[in-house]
Parts: structure tokens; sequence; C-alpha cells
């Protein structure tokens, strides 16, 4: 087992009153709802209640639900009590990332364009949830329309890091990464372009899945980058990962960047075996150009799986910078296309750092493009050729800890080389999960990919390593 | 929408820029040849910017199961 | 069937084939000879391969001897495009760039056919690198109409479309991009498929603009096509394009009775948005005639003008194409064609939005187009606006689309199968045609339907006189 820094995990013991209900995870929480030990109404007040006395400072929430949060949760004990049970989801507290489209509920994509918007229509993933019998509690903070932050120009300040205030918690999900890290609800839905599911749960300690693109219908989800775009679950284990991602996983016809594929049981794979898997340690991705603490982290943990019965092996893939190039550029193109009117019309209406990053895509040349493209198959291709020797990939979650929040700080992009881009331009399913922390008390991770559509073994894994483990029961100290 | 973006055809010059953008160096006869292709294709680029819905996708669609290994 | 030797379908030949009244070497032999004394009129191919077709043919009639019968093109003399790769065998794309490129590797489609049993003749006439074209500024000249060699066969599968309506080989594979099979079939009276995208494998295949790229058969009838397309369709993992598709017996699904198909025509493509000849629209509308007669249910229907299609396609293509020549543009333009490099190098110019605004504007006209096609199985719309036009080099340069939009290239922006066919003749005895177009997938249905509207028309039976073409001297 390995401990984590205690002076920064304070984890109250489960069941002892309202205030331990919002430390535990979704399947525990089904557990009681199943025994009736609890209900999704209380559940529910204790994350509603934990929001209002410390997202003043965190701001990890635009808007809270308390209504609708209140009447779903209320419809949810009722159906349990009747005995209609609707999957491991029911009755369990979630949130959205605010570039999900709710009905009648402002969705803002955390953008003064969006200030007022509010659609007539829910997200295809909201629609799941809500069937699943899902409770919605708010709308998180992001970067605005996923790209532009953290920006201190816009109608909402930026997210915090629960486990220093003075930080950063990552984006774009960065709302839903600080609320889930801050335990003020079990499960959120984050999306992730270039790494915006992963980063932020690799600063707040938790656990997120980015699945297989087309796993997750994008319907009613604020474009970033068409090609690149993913939805995926934010919680606080893979365990609870492979619950949330049964949930909202499926085809979608009116997405089209869907893919009809059978979802399994996610939850049901999770054997807590990982003997005889096969993994490929990137270790290039991460050796020279992440913190040493980070290094010795990402190392640590493969040797946790070593222990565990999997063969882990060190695999050479292609430069990180190969993969940041073709993703920057494919990105930068359909981003400005998504604005192009808005930005020709109204460009004082954005962040300055949307506006930064997204602008010069309106240079790019249709032959820049294109090779990008042509460049993304052949990166994809020689990236799966190694799955002939191993069945996962393992690399660092993030090169660094959770960065100072300062409106005058270098812009991340030009700080270090994404590590979360490769699977972000090859689809892959990649969960980054707890992994250490910082001299500082600040989060590490670690990143597990696997094969298209084999999310399964990728959360497999990862809860392996999380009984194996206890860094992801840590829990911060919100002052 | 009748206004197209941009209102005018590019120049000359606006095209020896595209052109030195684009790495062709060209010698005097060949820069006019494509400076007579560009406005065969340049109305078209100009109609082709509409303000289309924000979700409307470009017709590409990434399936990453097609570059899985082939077994020869 | 009582026509000249060089006149057999590939149905027919085949038939004959294992009845034993005909032997593929006879019928070699009969195509080499015929190519020898004409092919110096229409310029229909690039290299002639008489010692492997000899080779091969007798291989076929081997195999026949022995009972072995590895499908319908086992013994059927094909040509194939020169932007096909052959292993070994010069493959040009018509282009001073590829002059002396031979290959190493067989593409698949031309794996399939020679693991079928067939008899390559030769490779055959395109435009350069299949996009720059009539040229009269590269190593060979472009081909010529054999119903009357100043007119053009059109492009870009030119040397196909003209070789089988010479009666030089029984079937050849074309490429269509924007109607580069449909075009040169419907201007040399011959059949000709652009198969459902993903249908037919493009690996080594030169491409021209990867997603509207399509390998298809190109024969004299709609029912030779439908033998060639079930030796050349199947899914290949090696073109990223490639569709699991299921496997179909496209021949014998001809069988099946047309009465009550639901047939769609956009007529205003060709009457109101292009300058169609008279002879078009008659030619037409006893089109239309035929097919209620065969019992479908012809109605009208009303889809996005072909401007906005062709202003859709032009950009992708310009964009898509560029990358794969740049490198040669930069460092040695003047190895192209003119007009290959005309059209070519203005895609330098694009900017990535224009091409994802593009890409943009081909989903929503994809949907429009299979939105109507709910109420109807098939569409039906003219060839071409024309008879073929004279065979003039590209000079000054143009750009397609530009002058008047593409009648073709729609169906390559909705990757949904297309078949061009003969449907009569102008007073000058030239051929019109016309294109069916199905949903995607539905290849089998638009053949069905073309197969039909041949057998109840007396068109096959009226072939180009090329006698006079032996005295002919290869000079312009």
């Amino acid at each position: 087992m390995h401990a984590p820094a205690t002076a920064y995990a304070t984890s109250t013991p489960a069941g002892s009153g309202d205030a331990a209900l919002t430390d535990l995870g979704i399947v525990e929480l089904g557990r009681m709802l199943r025994a009736g030990a609890t209900s999704s109404l209380a559940i529910t007040r204790a994350c509603l209640d934990r929001i209002a006395a410390h997202d003043g400072t965190l701001a990890s929430f635009i808007t809270v639900t308390v209504d609708t949060a209140l009447a779903q949760a209320r419809r949810a004990d009722a159906e349990l009590a009747a005995g209609l049970d609707r999957g491991p989801f029911h009755g369990i507290p979630y949130a959205l990332k605010d570039n999900v489209d709710t009905a009648g509920i402002l969705s803002s994509s955390h953008s003064k364009i969006f200030a007022d918007r509010i659609p007539p229509e829910s997200a295809a993933v909201a629609q799941r949830l809500e069937q699943a019998g899902g409770v919605l509690i708010g709308k998180t903070a992001t970067f605005e329309f996923a790209i532009g932050g953290p920006s201190w120009d816009l109608p909402w300040p930026p997210a915090r890091n629960p486990w220093n205030r003075d930080y950063l918690p990552g984006g774009s999900s960065s709302g839903s990464g600080a609320a889930v890290g801050a335990r003020f609800v079990p499960a959120a839905i984050g999306t992730d372009t270039g790494g915006s599911i992963r980063w932020p749960a690799a600063m707040c300690g938790i656990t997120g899945l980015k699945p297989t693109y087309g796993r997750v219908s994008r319907r009613g989800v604020h474009p970033n980058t068409y090609s690149l775009d993913h939805c995926g679950p934010m919680t606080r284990s893979a365990a609870d990962c492979a619950v949330m991602l049964s949930a909202c996983a499926g085809h979608d016809p009116r997405d089209p960047g869907s893919i009809d594929e059978a979802v399994p049981d996610y939850a049901a794979a999770l054997s807590g075996s990982v003997a005889g898997l096969r993994i490929g340690l990137v270790r290039h991705w991460y050796e020279e150009d992440a913190t040493a603490e980070v290094v010795a982290a990402v190392d640590e943990a493969a040797d946790v799986l070593r222990g565990l019965g999997a063969h882990v092996e060190i695999v050479t893939l292609d430069p990180l910078r190969d993969y940041v190039d073709a993703k920057t550029t494919i990105s930068s193109v359909e981003l400005f296309t998504v604005h192009e009117r808005d930005l020709r019309t109204r460009p004082r209406d954005f962040s300055k750092r949307l506006r930064g990053r997204v602008l010069p895509g309106a240079l790019i040349r249709g032959e820049d493009y294109v090779q990008a493209i042509r460049w993304r198959t052949e990166l994809t291709s020689r990236m799966f050729a190694a799955f002939r020797r191993f069945d996962l990939f393992a690399t660092a979650g993030w090169l660094a800890p959770a960065d100072p929040a300062d409106p005058d700080g270098v812009d991340f992009f030009q700080k270090r080389q994404l590590v979360t881009m490769p699977f972000s331009l090859t689809g892959l399913p990649a969960l980054n999960l707890p992994c250490g922390f910082s001299a500082g008390g600040l989060p590490l991770s670690l990143q597990l990919a696997g094969r298209p559509f084999d999310e399964a073994t990728v959360l497999r894994a990862g809860d392996a390593y999380q009984r194996a483990t206890d860094w992801h029961l840590a829990t911060p100290v919100l002052a | 929408m009748t206004a197209t973006v941009p209102a005018r055809p590019a120049t000359r010059e606006e095209i020896a820029v595209l052109a030195r953008n684009a790495g062709l160096d060209l010698p005097a006869d060949l820069f006019d040849e494509l400076v007579a292709a560009y406005a065969g294709i340049e109305p078209m680029l100009m109609r082709l910017r509409r303000g289309r819905d924000r979700a409307d996708e470009p017709a590409h669609v990434f399936d990453p199961r097609k570059f899985m290994p082939v077994e020869d | 069937m009582a026509g000249a030797l060089h006149e057999i379908t590939v149905a027919e030949a085949g038939r004959r084939f294992r009845a034993g009244s005909l032997s593929p070497v006879e019928l070699t032999q009969a195509y080499l000879a015929r190519i020898d004394a004409l092919d110096h009129a229409l310029d229909s191919f690039i290299t002639l391969t008489p010692e492997r077709a000899l080779a091969e043919a007798r291989e076929a009639e081997a195999l026949f001897a022995k009972g072995v019968d590895k499908g319908p093109m086992q013994g059927i003399p094909y040509g194939l495009k020169d932007i096909y790769d052959t292993a070994g065998l010069l493959t040009t794309a018509h282009s001073r760039l590829l002059a002396e490129h031979i290959p190493s590797e067989d593409s698949t489609v031309q794996a399939k056919l020679r693991a079928g049993g067939g008899v390559l003749l030769g490779k055959q006439a395109t435009w350069e690198f299949a996009i720059g074209g009539p040229s009269f500024d590269l190593p060979w000249p472009p081909a010529r109409n054999p119903w009357d060699r100043t007119k053009s066969p059109l492009g870009s599968s030119s040397g196909a479309g003209a070789a089988i309506a010479a009666g030089f080989c029984a079937a050849a594979t074309g490429s269509d991009t924007g109607g580069s099979i449909r075009m040169p079939a419907a201007a040399c009276g011959i059949a000709g498929l652009k198969p459902t995208y993903g249908l037919v494998s493009r690996r080594g295949v030169q491409p021209n603009s990867y997603s509207f790229d399509h390998c298809g058969p190109m024969a004299w009838t709609v029912e030779d096509c439908a033998l060639m397309l079930g030796v050349m369709a199947g899914h290949d993992p090696r073109d990223p394009g490639s569709l699991p598709l299921p496997a179909i017996d496209y021949a014998a699904a001809l069988a099946a009775p047309v009465k009550g198909l639901r047939v769609g025509v956009v007529r205003h493509w060709y009457e109101d948005e292009l300058d169609a000849a008279p002879g078009v629209i008659a030619a037409m509308d006893e089109s239309i005639a035929v097919l209620r007669s065969l019992g479908c249910a012809v109605s009208e229907v009303r889809l996005p003008s072909l401007r906005a299609f062709t202003d859709s396609k032009m950009p992708l293509t310009a964009g898509e194409i560029f990358t794969l020549h740049e490198h040669d543009l930069r460092t040695r333009p003047r190895d192209f064609g003119r007009s290959a490099r005309y059209r070519v190098m203005v895609g330098g110019l694009l900017r990535a939005e224009d091409y994802v605004q593009a890409m943009r504007a081909r989903t929503e006209l994809t949907a429009q187009v299979f939105a109507a096609m709910s109420e109807v199985d098939v569409l039906l719309t003219a060839g071409s606006a024309g008879p073929a036009p004279d065979l003039l080099p590209d000079e000054p340069p143009s750009y397609f689309g530009v002058a008047a939009p593409s009648l073709t290239s729609q169906f390559n922006l909705t990757g949904q199968p297309a078949l061009a066919l003969c449907n009569g003749f102008d007073a000058a005895g030239l051929p019109l045609g016309l294109q069916l177009a199905g949903r995607p997938g539905e290849d089998a249905l638009v053949l069905r339907l073309g197969h039909a509207f041949e057998r109840a028309t007396a068109f096959r039976a009226r072939r180009p006189v090329l006698a006079p073409l032996a005295q002919c001297t290869a000079a312009q």
C-alpha cells in the first residue's frame, strides 16, 4: 500500500452522518441507497450544503440547479421505493460542464457570447444521465468555449484548485475537476479535446476518462474541435468511471462522429486483476520534461502494476511534439471555423486568451490542415502497431502539479508539452488517475490508454491499481 | 446573407503573400497562371463562408478502429 | 450474339469460355490485333503488355481445361487506368514526373483482378494525375473518342472509355473523383459505375483527392460492370477509406424485377442549371418513358443546386490534391503539364478555414440528398449536358466548375453509388448518357435498374465505325 501524504488527507469515515455522504463514491452510495441506509434526497442535500459552504472560494459552479436537483432526488427516491431501479447511476448527484446543453437551464460555455443562452433541448449525454436516474446538481465552470482560459476577463471567474485555492484546477473541465475533487459531487461530465478531462483530473486528484472517439455522443455539446471532441466521466475512482460511462455511452445517429459499437457492462469488467496484461510505458514523453516528482511517481506506479502481475516494458512511440503539432494545427483551424462569425463581428466579447488561441487559426492554409490530418493517420497507425506487443500504454497524466492562479502567468500551452494530446489525436480511451502528491501537497497523476473501444481493460487496470493504492481516497481540506 | 467574406477578391499583391505562405516561389509566368487560377476558385470560397450553425460538423469522421494493425 | 469477336461482352465471353466455344487466347489475340491496327489513331493505351497478356490468357485457358473457375474475370482481357500500380510494370499517371515509375507492388484492385484470372492487356491513358487535361504537353498524347476522333473521350479515365468503345478490351478500371468514370462513359457510349465510397479499395492507386476518390468498373454493358464489381469490391484495411460492406453477387442481383422502383428525376440540374443540348433533354424524356414502361414510379425531385455542390467540392479537391504534389510544385513546377499545374497549384493558396467550411457544406448537402432519398429509391439525371466536345488542349487552362458547375461531382460529395450509361445519340451520331444514383451501399439496385434499361433499349447494338482509322496517321 502506498499511503497518501497524510498531512493533506483528512478523509472522514464513511457513514457517520450527512457530511460523510459527500465522501462516498457512486458505487458505495448506490449500495447504501439500495440498502435503505440513505436517500437520494439526503445525498443531494449534503452536496448542496457543501457547495453552499465552500464554492464561494472555488468558483467551480456557474449555476447550481437546486430545485431541479431536489425534484430529481425526490423522484429517484420514489422510483427506488416503488421498485423501479434504473441502474447504478440512479439517485446519484452529478454536475455537467457548462458547454453541455441543458433544456431550460443556462448553458453559457463560460462565455459572454452565451451569457444568456438557455437552450430548448438537452445534450444527448445529459438526456442519458437523466434517463439513468441521475440528479443534476449544476453546471460547472470551464475555459471559455472549452479553450480560452483560465481567463479573468469573463462574466465568471476561473475555478480554483480544491487542494489549494491559490492554484488552478487545470482545464478546460476545470469546474468539473474542482467540484469532484472538492467532494461537492461524486461525478461530473467533462469534455476532452486535447486533455480537458484528464488535465483537471490530474490537478484535482480525481479519476477522469476520455473514452474512445465516438463512444459518447457529443450532440448538444458546444464544439471545440469537431474531429477531436470527446465527452467523458470524471469521478473519484475507476470503478465510478465505469458506472458513469455505462450510463452515458452508446451510438447516437445525430452525432456524425458517433460510432455504432456495443456498450459492455464496464463495472462487470473490473476483475481487480492485471495479471498478464502487457503494458508499454511511454517514458520518453515525460522523463525529460516532467518535474522530478512526476517522474518518480509514475515510475513508482509502474512498479505497483508490475507488482500486481502486469508485464511493464518501456516502449518508444513518436515524440510528444509530433502529436502536439498535428493536434494543435487541426484544433486551431476547426476552432476558428466554429467562431469565425463572432470573431469577425464582435471580437472583444471573447476573452483575450480565447482570441490568442483561436485567431491564428484564420491564417492557417488548407494544405497545413490536410497535412495535419494525414500526419494524424500516420501517427495513429504507428501508435496502434505497438498494440501487437502491448494491451495498454502507461505514461504521466500531466508533466507537473497544478500551476498558481496568476492572471499574468505564462499560458500553459507555451509552458509545457501536453502529454494528454497523443491519445486525443489517436482517439484512444485514456484514463488519468491519482498516483502521488508533490511536496507542496498537490496531486500527481498516472495515465493509462488502451485499444479503441477497449475502455473495459483501461478501467480494469485503473481499478486494480486503486485497489492496491489509496491516492484516490485522499481528500482535500476546504478551509 | 448576401455579402461575401471577404467583400472583394484578393489583389495580385495579396495573392503574392498567400503564395509566399505556401512556399511557392514562382517565376513571373507561373505566378500569372496562379493568379488566373485563383480567380476561378476564389468566388467559391467567398460563397462558402456563410455563418453556419456552430454545431454543424464537417463531413469527416475519425474512426480509430480503422488504424488497428493489419495481420498480413 | 452475331457481332465480331472484339464486340463480345464479359458475360458472353464467360459463357463461351465455359462452353468451350472460345478460348481466352483467341480473344486476347483478337484484341491485340485490333489495338495494333487502330490504337495509333486513338492513343488509348500508354503501355501494352502483349506477352504478359498471352501468358495470362494461356494460364486462364489451362484453368478452364482443368475445370478450375476463379470467377467472372477468368480469361477476360482488361485494361487498367495508368494510375493503378502494377508490380514491375510502368505506372505513369500520364505524367512526366512518373515517366519511369515502376512500382514494386500491385494495387489491391489489380491483385484481385489477377487473382480472379483476368488478362491484363495494358495500362491506359488518363489525364495527368487524373486531373490535368486534355494536354498535349505531356510525354503521351491524350486519348481520342472512337465515335469521332476529333472529339474528346472526356476524362480522366479517358483511355478506358475510348478503349472499351473501340473494342480494344472487354473491361477496364477507372477512377472517379468528380466524374472521371461517368463522364468518359457518357461521352464514349459505354457503362461506368462509381461505386459507393469505400466499396472498392484505392490502395496502390495514385490519389487525387482522398475524400472523393473512388475506383470502379467500366465496360460496354451494365451487366459487365456488375460482373467486374463483384471481383473488385471488398474491404481492405490498408485503405483507410475502405468500409466493411457485405459481399454481394452483383451480377445475380440483376435478375430481380424493377417494377415498382421509385425513381426521382432531378430535372432542374440539367434543364435549368446547365445549358443542356436539346438532344440531351429529348433523350432524358425518352429514358423517363422507358423507365415508366418498365413499371417504375417516376417523379420529379428538387435537390440543392449543382453550384452549391461544386462550390463545396472544388475547394476540398484543391486542398487535398495540393498536399500530394506540393513538394514537386515547389521544386520542379515545369515538369507538370500546364493544365495539371494550373489546377493543382492554386490549392496552395487556400486557407484551412475554407477547407473546413467546405466540409461543413458537404455535410449539409449530403444530408439534404439523403433526406430526399427517403421518398425515392434512385435518382435519375443526365450523364452530361451534351455530346463529347472537340478534343482541344486545355488552353488557356481552365478550372473545373468555374464556367459551369459539375453534373457528376455531387455524387462524389455524397459518396453514393452512381452509374452512367448510354441513353441515345445526337444527330451527329455521338452518344449521350444518363446517370442513376442510389443510396450508399445500394450499388446492386442501381446496376439492376441500369441493366433493365439497357435490355429495354437498343442502344447497345450500335458501335462506332473504326475502319477508316486504319489509314489515319498518329499525328493530329
